[in-house]
């Protein structure tokens, strides 16, 4: 059986969406992990509970090395050496990068946007928001997919995978971008508004300048900044500045959650480039959820708290879920 | 400075798409304008001038007639000059390809400074900026949420997600992909419009950059569409109802699902 | 009588050259500026009637009664007292002059004396007007807060010197017998009685020196005239006569340089757009300037001002005064040497404090375009038109206004709407009417249509304004009006984008417009919308698209009338009515609107302190629906406040920016527990349509 590359999200592999690669990559041969790190054991063994057959810890590029480079250098090197039959990157920003650098080098076909595999293999593509799916194959190189892991449903099927070193000689490229200023893992200090990638406001659904406590503490949890409709910011629930609104800040963030938001034709125009917008508000006809990937209806101030309390747990007990995932 | 944008012509709003019989996006009829990240990218090409000197901006797309209407704004907003390379054998470009000519482009054009706008998600050519990188064998620093150009070096703040902020340098020359965060263009003044139409907009073939039309176009095409089927509108997706803690659960797993926990 | 003529004389000639010196400057002043846009002097049958009710009528002064009427008293007193100087001078050369023919009837003497005393009342008047509205006491409440204190003090006590000194001249001359009305003046024999113990000789004396002092404080009122604000006794009623007829209100100009208008497409070198500097504004901007008497009408309507923000009509006309009269020096000799004379050059017309600029940008961009101002000024002074033209330089030439504007106008261009939404969400609205829309698409409108429904973007994309869209479509189709609509073909009128000062935009979506309307062979249009309505029938004019546009008021108020609709079901609410500035104080449609709502059976309509020509703005005209309010308090709640206080359970109004504004408005009043939960902001068409439907068939729409 041909292998199948999976490039693992993070250092060790240990989230998701690798997990979600590794799924769909069993349909096309044997998969293989290529880590952005060294392997440890607990993650290697996440991996081999969801398929992965071989494991390549990638060796440190010295410092200075800037990962992404690293990882494609690494790819290029193992699709050269086992010619896989694909190479699977979460479409994430660096794997973006990885997949459209890696297509390069090996003269690949590289598809993007993909939210399942089919055999062949065959990718098929969410084009213009999920309005059309469009089935496309690679026809020259190695295909390489960026695949959307959010859509795929998580399977295990546990196997031994075997960790195999590797020897790449990394070239002087590898050492032109350089990380000056890491800030990994969440802040204290809220992000601003306008270039936060997760914002969280209130409007009039929250009720009360107490209630929108609930807003700012999940804009915490979620490493996010909060925002206020025009309503709350005109009652002073929030400060002025945090109106998200066409007359205030118009916010892009990979993910907006908009509690008690109504959606006037003012509040969407400063929030429509969001990557990905949930609602909650207790009016099932709310303009809102016009807009929102994900609508819940209910009362901000029962279910808000039960999500704060849900982050909390799986914060202290990460797992992973394999819950099916149910589209409308 | 010279500095080169890449720009592209986009849908005006969310349409539906056409497609071609050739299963090719069909973009005759449906009225384009400049992307807004492009927009953004132009515009940030002029604020270089405050630390750099001499910055000279050239615009420059790929596509069929229409796209210079794409150039004309981007003349308007300040581009100095622009390039639209023309060519039939165009039609059917993948990424690869596409990445391919625009490289060939800014090549001939020796720059400094490669800019664009990062394009928009399931526009199936997130990964140019990348991959035009990668060609000109020079650094690229992708999806930036902030630039800062210095004379001989470029800064970008980057969001990876999961919470990851970083801020990344690289030496000019280099390529740079930025996103909407990076802030709303200023509005152009009256002159600029009447400037604009002063401005050159050279068209090149294939010829031009010397590429052999077999290596682009639906002949050069590293990926063949087999189906396209309509599928459900974009927006909205799920609604959900129920029990509080129940609600919260699916919430989370949604979060959890596109790596938000 | 030697001593008389030379001292007469020589005040006289000193007075003159001093006044000559000063109106020679003056009018070079006003030359300086461009040329006015052609019209200014076209229909002139108007043009005298307006003179003569508004400066011989005193038609707008007299909309405050009592201020009204002092100053109708000072007006035809200085205007019958002429006579009196007329007299004064000829009693120079003759001591026994009297006016030729009527100079010696018993009614002008009469006529001079009753005017005397009522100047004198007057005084009184505006002196405790002055004292009660005084700006110490009152603060930015007072009509005069900001205005010239001193020299408008001043000027009432020369008026009253006038007044006194004529008396003691007239009262000596009756008791030397040199006095040319054998009875009829009352005052002056009353003075002459108090004047008569004290003897003939020290009468002629009191007769010299009342003539000369009567005289000469004449002479000094001219001269006080010519350098205060006083002015407009002399320009008013060339201002009044060169104004735009019937008001400055409705469409705006286009933008004119050198009298010529401006052709975006193929500009001129020299073209200046807009007003940038104090010379580019035209001589009858000049004049309005220099017509200004500081009176304050036009503040105490201004919303802006109204709550708490620092736009006030009449300090930025004073403002841009002063800064013409500073800088004047330097406007008439380019070669000026004078440090604070090239200073005062040197300051930029709009910029902040810092930046030392004449108007600021918060002054600036705080104006709503409501007209309010202009419908007041007794002087038909052109605010609106004024603060457009400096917006047009700051958005065309320098691009400098607020960043929240800069979205909706790349909205505009690119998508055709202010929100963004783009072509096809345009017949959302129509989504579940129990009817077809029938949408034009392409080709000529189908003979059997009465109108095109122009909805508008927020008609089409609002979802308060959908719901209104929705009611007169409805109600269209119960009368059986046949009418169509344009669909994804229209466009924003381009209203926001002209009041904001970005012309070119203006013109280029109205001229799509136009070409779409003119293609579809348009005659007749309806509209929901107070500033498409505007725009359509004002302004599109200009730009060669003309048609019969009604608002859905008038047309629904005239199907009721005909019967074609039958409001029989009662609609139980105390309702108010808020007039919305484009329909009503721009455009004069007061009455349609009133008329449905009185034909709606059950409804109790209770007016608005502030209602028609005085109603008070919602706060999204001129462009601030897209801007944020962040300075005072805000003018919808203000407005909201209002209409709460009639007891209304339904606010209505004809316009979907004044019911975006006052639901926001009540909204906000109502999480504060200040307003009753049950209150609704609506459109009068949809109170119509609850009447108007029968009972049981299917509701349109989720109340």
């Amino acid at each position: 059986m041909r292998q199948v590359l999976v490039l693992a999200e993070g250092t060790t592999g240990t989230r998701r969406a690798t997990c979600a690669l590794l799924t769909v990559a069993r349909r096309l041969g044997a998969p293989a992990v290529v880590l952005g790190g060294p392997a440890d054991p607990a993650g290697t063994a996440l991996l081999g509970r969801f398929g992965a057959k071989t494991i390549y810890p990638m060796p440190a590029p010295g410092p200075g090395g800037q990962s992404a480079a690293a990882r494609v250098e690494m790819l290029v090197e193992l699709a050269r050496r086992t010619s896989p039959a694909a190479i699977l990157i979460a479409s994430g920003r660096d794997g973006l990068e990885i997949a459209g650098r890696v297509g390069v080098r090996l003269d690949s076909g590289v598809l993007s946007d993909v939210v399942d595999v089919l055999d062949g293999p065959v990718a098929v593509q969410s084009v213009r928001g999920g309005s059309y799916l469009v089935r496309s194959r690679v026809v020259r190189g190695v295909p390489v997919l960026a695949v959307r892991t959010e859509h795929i449903t998580v399977v295990p099927d546990p196997a031994t995978p075997a960790v195999r070193q590797v020897r790449v000689a990394f070239p002087a490229g590898v050492y032109a971008v350089r990380t000056v200023r890491p800030r990994t893992g969440r802040t204290s200090a809220s992000p601003e508004l306008s270039t936060a990638a997760v914002v969280v406001t209130g409007g009039r659904g929250v009720g009360s300048r107490a209630a929108f406590d609930l807003v700012n503490r999940l804009a915490e949890a979620l490493g996010g900044a909060a925002g206020g409709s025009h309503t709350a910011t005109e009652l002073g629930w929030c400060p002025r500045k945090a109106l998200v609104d066409q007359v205030g800040t118009i916010v892009h963030p990979s993910l907006y959650l908009a509690l008690g938001v109504s959606g006037s034709q003012r509040h969407c125009a400063g929030m429509r480039g969001a990557a990905t917008i949930v609602a909650i508000d207790s009016d099932p006809a709310a303009p809102i959820f016009r807009l929102s990937d994900l609508g819940v209806v209910g009362d901000v101030h029962q279910v808000v708290p039960e999500l704060l309390a849900e982050i909390e747990r799986r914060r202290a007990q990460p797992v992973i879920s394999t819950r099916t995932v149910t589209e409308a | 400075m010279r500095v080169v944008v890449l720009v592209k012509q986009v849908p005006s709003e969310d349409v539906g798409l056409s497609f071609a019989p050739d299963l090719t996006v069909d973009r005759g009829g449906l009225p384009g304008v400049l992307s807004a990240g492009d927009r953004i990218a132009v515009d940030q090409g002029l604020r270089l001038a405050v630390r750099v000197r001499d910055v000279q901006i050239t615009a420059v797309t790929m596509g069929p007639l229409s796209a210079r209407e794409a150039l004309r704004t981007a003349l308007l907003l300040g581009a100095d000059n622009a390039v639209h390379i023309l060519d039939e054998a165009l039609h059917g470009s993948d990424a690869l390809a596409t990445s391919l000519v625009l490289a060939a482009a800014a090549a001939r054009l020796e720059f400094d400074l490669v800019l664009c706008g990062s394009a928009s998600a399931d526009s199936g050519m997130s990964a140019v900026p990348a991959m035009v990188a990668e060609r000109l064998a020079v650094p690229g620093l992708h999806f930036a949420d902030e630039l800062l150009v210095r004379e001989r070096k470029v800064e970008i703040h980057r969001d990876d997600g999961h919470g990851d902020l970083r801020v990344l340098v690289a030496d000019l020359p280099a390529v740079v992909s930025i996103t909407e965060r990076c802030g709303e263009p200023r509005y152009p003044r009256y002159v600029s419009r009447v400037d604009a139409r002063e401005k050159l907009i050279s068209t090149w073939s294939l010829g031009t950059l010397s590429i052999d039309p077999a290596q682009v176009g639906r002949r050069g095409a590293a990926c063949v569409v087999d189906a396209v089927t309509p599928h459900r509108p974009a927006r909205p997706r799920a609604l959900v109802e129920g029990d509080p803690t129940s609600t919260a659960v699916r919430l989370a797993d949604f979060l959890a699902e596109r790596e938000f926990l | 009588m030697t001593v008389r003529l030379v001292l007469g004389v020589a005040i006289a000639l000193a007075a003159f050259a001093v006044a000559g010196r000063r109106i020679l400057l003056l009018g070079r002043l006003g030359m300086s500026g461009q040329p006015a846009e052609p019209g200014r002097t076209r229909g002139v049958g108007g043009r005298a009637l307006a003179l003569v009710s508004e400066v011989l009528g005193q038609r707008k002064l007299l909309k405050w009664t009592v201020p009204g009427a002092a100053h109708f008293a000072v007006f035809w007193g200085f205007t019958i007292l002429f006579a009196t100087i007329v007299e004064g001078f000829g009693a120079l050369f003759d001591r026994d002059f009297h006016i030729p023919l009527i100079g010696t009837h018993a009614w002008l003497g009469f006529l001079e004396d009753t005017f005397i005393v009522a100047v004198l009342c007057a005084l009184a008047v505006f002196a405790v007007i002055r004292l009660t509205q005084s700006p110490q006491r009152r603060g930015r409440r007072s009509r005069f807060f900001g205005s010239h204190l001193g020299p408008a003090w001043l000027v009432l006590f020369m008026i009253f010197n006038v007044m006194w000194t004529l008396l003691l001249y007239r009262g000596a001359q009756i008791n030397t017998g040199n006095f040319p009305f054998s009875y009829g003046a009352f005052a002056s024999e009353a003075v002459a009685r108090l004047l008569a113990p004290a003897g003939r000789t020290a009468n002629d004396v009191l007769e010299t020196v009342g003539l000369l002092a009567s005289l000469g404080v004449v002479l000094a009122f001219l001269v006080l005239v010519l350098y205060s604000k006083h002015l407009h006794i002399f320009l008013a009623p060339l201002n009044v006569a060169f104004s735009r007829r019937p008001r400055a209100l409705g469409a705006l100009l286009p933008v004119y340089s050198g009298g010529r208008e401006v052709d975006f497409e193929d500009p001129d070198e020299d073209d200046k757009i807009g007003r940038g500097v104090i010379e580019d504004f035209t001589w009858k901007g000049m004049l309005d300037f220099g017509t200004c008497t500081e009176c304050g009408r036009c503040q105490s309507q201004c919303p802006a001002w109204n709550t708490g923000k620092p736009l006030n009509p009449k300090l930025l006309i004073m403002g841009l005064r002063d800064h013409a009269m500073a800088k004047a020096p330097y406007l008439l000799d380019a070669g000026q040497t004078n440090a604070d004379v090239l200073a005062e050059a040197g300051r930029p017309l709009v910029g902040t404090p810092d930046e030392g600029g004449v108007i600021d940008p918060d002054v600036l961009w705080s104006c709503v375009t409501c007209g309010a101002c202009v419908e007041q000024c007794p002087v038909d002074i052109e605010h609106v038109d004024h603060i457009v033209d400096m917006r047009r330089y700051q958005v065309l030439i320098e691009s400098q206004f607020p960043k929240e504007a800069h979205t909706m106008l790349r909205n505009l261009e690119r998508a055709g709407d202010p929100w963004g939404r783009g072509a096809r969400a345009r017949l959302e609205w129509t989504a579940g009417l129990p009817f077809e829309v029938r949408v034009l698409d392409g080709g000529k409108l189908p003979a059997d249509i009465e109108y095109l429904l122009w909805v508008g973007c927020a008609g089409a994309l609002d979802e308060n304004a959908k719901k209104t869209t929705r009611a007169v479509a409805e109600l269209l189709h119960e009368a059986g009006v046949e009418f169509m609509v344009l669909g994804g073909e229209e466009t924003c009128t381009g209203d926001a984008a002209r009041r904001l000062g970005q012309e070119v935009l203006f013109q280029e979506l109205a001229k799509q417009n136009v070409e779409k309307l003119d293609a579809a062979g348009v005659k007749r249009i309806v509209v929901t919308c107070a500033h498409c309505f505007n725009a359509l029938g004002n302004e599109y004019p200009q730009l060669g698209g003309v048609y019969e546009v009604l608002h859905h008021t008038q047309l629904l108020s005239r199907l009721v009338a005909e019967g074609r609709l039958v409001p029989e079901h009662p609609v139980e609410a105390a309702v108010t009515y808020h007039d919305p500035c484009y329909l009503g104080r721009h455009n004069r449609v007061f009455d349609p609107p009133r008329d449905i709502l009185g034909n709606v059976p059950g409804l109790q309509l209770t007016e608005m302190p502030r209602h028609r020509e005085t109603s008070f703005c919602c706060g999204a005209g001129g462009a601030r629906m897209w801007m944020e309010e962040t300075i005072g308090t805000r003018i919808n709640e203000t407005r909201t406040d209002e209409a709460l206080a009639t007891g209304a359970d339904v606010i209505a109004a004809a316009c979907p920016y004044c019911i975006v504004m006052l639901t926001d408005g009540t909204a906000t009043r109502k999480q504060e527990g200040r307003a009753p939960e049950d209150v609704q902001v609506v459109d009068v068409s949809r109170l119509l349509l609850r009447a108007v439907r029968p009972a049981g068939s299917p509701p349109s729409e989720k109340e």
